[in-house]
């Protein structure tokens, strides 16, 4: 998977390098940003709710 | 690249002797394919691709989960530091700006959900803490901060005045209730007021506690509760169902006291054990001091706030 980008990136060494960076941030950014909060509610296990009013 | 391949592990081979070739050979490929072309090669090569894809996509899946444990614990962290600071500088611009009650009384009705109305500070955690608490207990609003139950009391009204808030995560401000003692301060700013308030004394505690752990200083004015109040403790670990503990008599939901009869509580909830919503942990405090705030003095604070 890894070796196939690396192939498939254009240019030189240096420009391959600065675009496989660039590319890991954009993955992690989108992670974090989006992917991360938008999971986060829809797991069962996330502590999310505390003490339950409606049972009052 | 299959022939370039296979002399690199020869050659491992050869150098290392009796060593065992094949694993070091192993470790060592994988970056000499990652810069060499790979050719359409036979169906060795193929196969090695395949399960090497595999593989990599497994370790990348295993980092992915990695990385979402570290953003629920140390990064929704960070983006909630930045929404509590918000929500304290609002608080502190509504406190400044607007025109103060003349008779200096708390008004909290029409709070809108996420609105900061007071701050918590607990002294036993360290002079610095110190969070903006907010209306509601919305996912949206926990993230901002502790979370004041609707329906519950406010501060040092006769009641229950409950706040929930994070234990790991998302700010942890309850991060450390385990820690907390019996008579350790609890104390809340409103606009016009402080309210002191003390973690009653532990189930354990309850027995000699006019001879033991209530002849400490703090203990002062903190005593077992009695009447219907007499199961409420400091510490409590309950089921995620529990919301009687916010009740105004905490567990009794058959109790229903008139306001004149109410003692006046404060009641944390959080989750419990930590990195799980398993249970949860509810500590108890009573109100012991309220002191109108003076505007001539306006950095006059509880002596409870120097117990850190």
């Amino acid at each position: 998977m890894y070796a196939w980008l690396w192939r498939h990136l254009p240019g030189p060494l240096a420009v391959r390098l600065i675009i496989a960076v660039a590319l890991l941030v954009g993955v992690l950014a989108l992670l974090v940003f989006v992917v991360f909060p938008w999971a986060e509610p829809r797991l069962p296990w996330s502590p999310v709710e505390i003490g339950d009013p409606t049972t009052q | 690249m299959g022939r370039h391949d296979s002399g690199g592990r020869a050659g491992g081979h050869a150098g290392r002797g009796s060593q065992s070739g094949a694993i070091s050979g192993d470790l060592v490929d994988p970056p000499t394919q990652l810069l060499t072309p790979v050719s359409a090669g036979g169906p060795p090569d193929r196969g090695r691709a395949i399960v090497r894809g595999v593989g990599e996509v497994l370790i990348t899946l295993g980092l992915i989960v990695l990385l979402f444990v570290a953003y629920e614990v140390y990064i929704t962290d960070l983006f909630s530091a930045g929404k509590q600071r918000d929500a304290v500088s609002n608080l502190d611009d509504t406190w400044r700006d607007e025109p103060a009650d003349p008779q200096r009384v708390d008004h909290f009705d029409g709070l809108a959900e996420g609105e900061g109305f007071a701050k918590l500070y607990i002294p036993a955690f360290g002079s610095d803490y110190s969070f903006a608490v907010l209306e509601g207990t919305s996912a949206a609003t926990l993230e901002i901060g502790p979370g004041h139950y609707r329906d519950t009391a406010y501060p040092g009204e006769p009641g229950n005045f409950a706040v929930a808030g994070h234990r790991v995560g998302k700010g942890s401000p309850f991060n450390d209730l385990d820690l907390l003692s019996s008579c350790d301060a609890i104390v809340v700013e409103t606009r016009n007021s402080w309210f002191t308030y003390r973690v009653l004394p532990m189930d354990d505690e309850r027995a000699g506690w006019a001879a033991g752990p209530g002849t400490r200083a703090t203990c002062g004015a903190v005593t077992p509760l009695g009447g219907a109040y007499e199961d409420v403790v400091g510490r409590e670990i309950v089921r995620p169902t529990e919301g009687s503990v916010v009740l105004p008599v905490p567990r009794r939901p058959d109790l229903r006291p008139s306001a004149g009869e109410r003692a006046s509580l404060l009641t944390l909830t959080t989750c419990h054990p930590k990195f799980s919503d398993r249970q949860r942990m509810i500590v108890h405090a009573v109100l012991v001091e309220q002191a109108a705030k003076d505007p001539a003095q306006p950095n006059l604070r509880p002596t409870a706030m120097e117990e850190s």
